[in-house]
């Protein structure tokens, strides 16, 4: 019998809820199972199991009940701040009640540990962390990407299943699509953000869930929405497809992966795919960067920045330095792209119900050295995974990321679908049509570290 | 346009003006940087966006009014 600790989401919360397995072994096994895989992956950081009984002890008869989860180091618990994958951050932080540890207590989920990230946010790998880099269960010298690289490689490992992580400028589906998981960047303000350093001031961050697939994506979802995120129907799907650079400067795998799984995902649905314009992609991508650097900067003065800890990254160090120089007039310029994309985008979706793309050019690199090599040429892959990603961000639509093939490495490829404001469900249904359509071949599909499972309960 | 301002001039000068102190490794970082965005940066700069009513205190959770 497959272990429960290996079942999804879902069928632990149904597996608790039948009786047919205590929630203290669940969490006793999790615990077992970190202890076990962890060391080689590095993805969680931080685990506490008296707070996780106590968890437990008084969880509520909500959805998750006795469900073990792990939640992104960039919210506080009651009883740990956040560090934000950093040896500083430079807004001041302290233990306490955050959104999404309120929305997972309030549904009896139980907190298991504190997941890994790339070091303040700021890289699609996962490679850099001040707890070092978190390492991918399909292949450990490769990126598990980032930024929520230790809640993506503790669901792809099947320590946890699901995780909670946060999505700036693709941190969620980087990570799932390195990973081979689905993971889903909501409407802007429509999760839980409430605790989280920058929650005053982003325009760009949302929580979001990472899972095997799209039916545990939509369970942990809800619990961040607070709300269900009902299933729905996604017969007849308009799906749009941009013949830019998104699509186009793509290694030949996943370019061909990607294209079969529209077609799958059209046919499933008895939709169609029409080819759509959107142009100033490339611009569209520089205004999110720009704006969440000049979140970022939030408090800092110069005189700060002459008192960096001196284990912050030597790349965060030169980043903070270098984004007290950029113009002011190209942060303006950046609010009326965004207005010029959102209006494009506002009125594509009269004409097609969804976006996609690949989510990133090319399937997870080396951690020691994160370039990957496209039609255009060798590129870092922040630079390359960023142009994908964006322009979910910038806007405020929504997004998805689900696995769609893997490659002559057996490392996983995905598809990212976007969809317009507030329809995050339909994103949700279109994933799980084209599961259906591939068999759920891909979200069943388990990275060796995760295949030998002397965990049993 | 143009490329990328010459780092070694544009970097020192913006960290002078602010006070703001540097070792090699910044320098390093911050050249790379600006190599990599100062271009882009100036084609943003540069993109024709005169006729574009703004959007006042826009909802990002909501369709553009």
């Amino acid at each position: 019998m497959t272990a429960v600790l290996d079942r999804g989401l879902r069928a632990q919360a149904a597996a608790i809820a039948a009786g047919e397995v205590d929630p203290g072994d669940l969490l006793d096994a999790a615990l077992a199972r970190i202890e076990e895989r962890n060391p080689a992956l590095n993805a969680v950081v931080e685990t506490f199991p008296e707070r996780s009984r106590e968890m437990l002890a008084s969880a509520p008869a909500g959805p998750l009940r006795g469900v073990p989860v792990v939640i992104k180091d960039e919210w506080p618990l009651p009883w740990r701040a956040q560090r934000f994958g950093a040896a500083e951050l430079m807004a001041p932080t302290a233990p306490g009640e955050s959104g999404p540890y309120r929305a997972l207590r309030d549904a009896g989920a139980v907190i298991v540990g504190v997941g890994n990230m790339h070091e303040l946010g700021a890289g699609s790998t996962g490679n850099t962390s001040f707890y070092g880099p978190a390492r991918n269960p399909w292949d450990t010298e490769r990126c598990p990407g980032g930024s929520s690289s230790g809640p993506a490689a503790s669901v792809a490992a099947r320590l946890v299943a699901g995780a909670v992580g946060a999505d700036g400028l693709g941190s969620v589906r980087f990570p799932a699509a390195y990973c081979g998981l689905t993971g889903l960047k909501p409407t802007f303000a429509r999760s839980a953000m409430e605790g989280h350093h920058m929650a005053p001031i982003t325009n760009l961050i949302v929580s979001g869930p990472l899972c095997a697939d799209a039916a545990d994506c939509r369970l942990l979802g809800s619990v961040l929405c607070g709300e269900e995120l009902a299933a729905g129907d996604a017969t007849g799907l308009r799906i749009g497809i941009v013949r830019d650079t998104v699509s186009e400067d793509v290694t030949p795998e996943v370019r061909e992966a990607c294209d079969a799984a529209i077609e799958a995902l059209r046919g499933e649905s008895g939709g169609e795919v029409r080819e759509v314009s959107l142009p100033d992609l490339e611009a569209a991508t520089l205004a999110a960067i720009l704006i969440i650097n000049s979140e970022s900067m939030n408090g800092v003065t110069p005189e700060r920045l002459n008192r960096l800890h001196p284990e912050l990254s030597a790349v965060a160090r030169g980043l903070f330095k270098y984004r007290m120089l950029l113009p002011a007039a190209a942060t303006v310029q950046a609010t009326r792209v965004r207005t010029l994309m959102r209006r494009r985008l506002a009125a594509l979706f009269e004409d097609v119900d969804v976006i996609a793309w690949p989510t990133v050019p090319a399937p997870a690199p080396p951690l020691e050295q994160p370039m990957v090599e496209l039609p255009s040429g060798n590129l870092g892959a922040d630079q390359a995974n960023v142009r994908g990603a964006a322009l979910a961000n910038l806007t405020g639509i929504p997004s998805i990321s689900m696995p769609v093939g893997l490659s002559g490495e057996g490392l996983p490829i995905a598809l990212q679908l976007q969809a317009a404001w507030g329809r995050d469900e339909l994103l949700l249904d279109a994933a799980e049509a084209l599961e259906r359509a591939n068999g759920r071949r891909w979200v069943e599909s388990l990275p060796p570290l995760a295949q030998a499972s002397p965990t049993e309960v | 346009m143009e490329g990328a301002a010459p780092a070694d001039e544009f970097i020192p000068a913006g960290l002078a003006s602010l006070g703001i102190e540097a070792d090699e490794v910044d320098l390093a970082v911050m050249g790379a940087v600006h190599q990599m965005l100062w271009p882009a940066v100036l084609e943003l700069l540069a993109l024709d966006t005169e006729g574009l009513e703004p959007e006042r205190c826009p909802d990002l959770s909501r369709a553009p009014q």
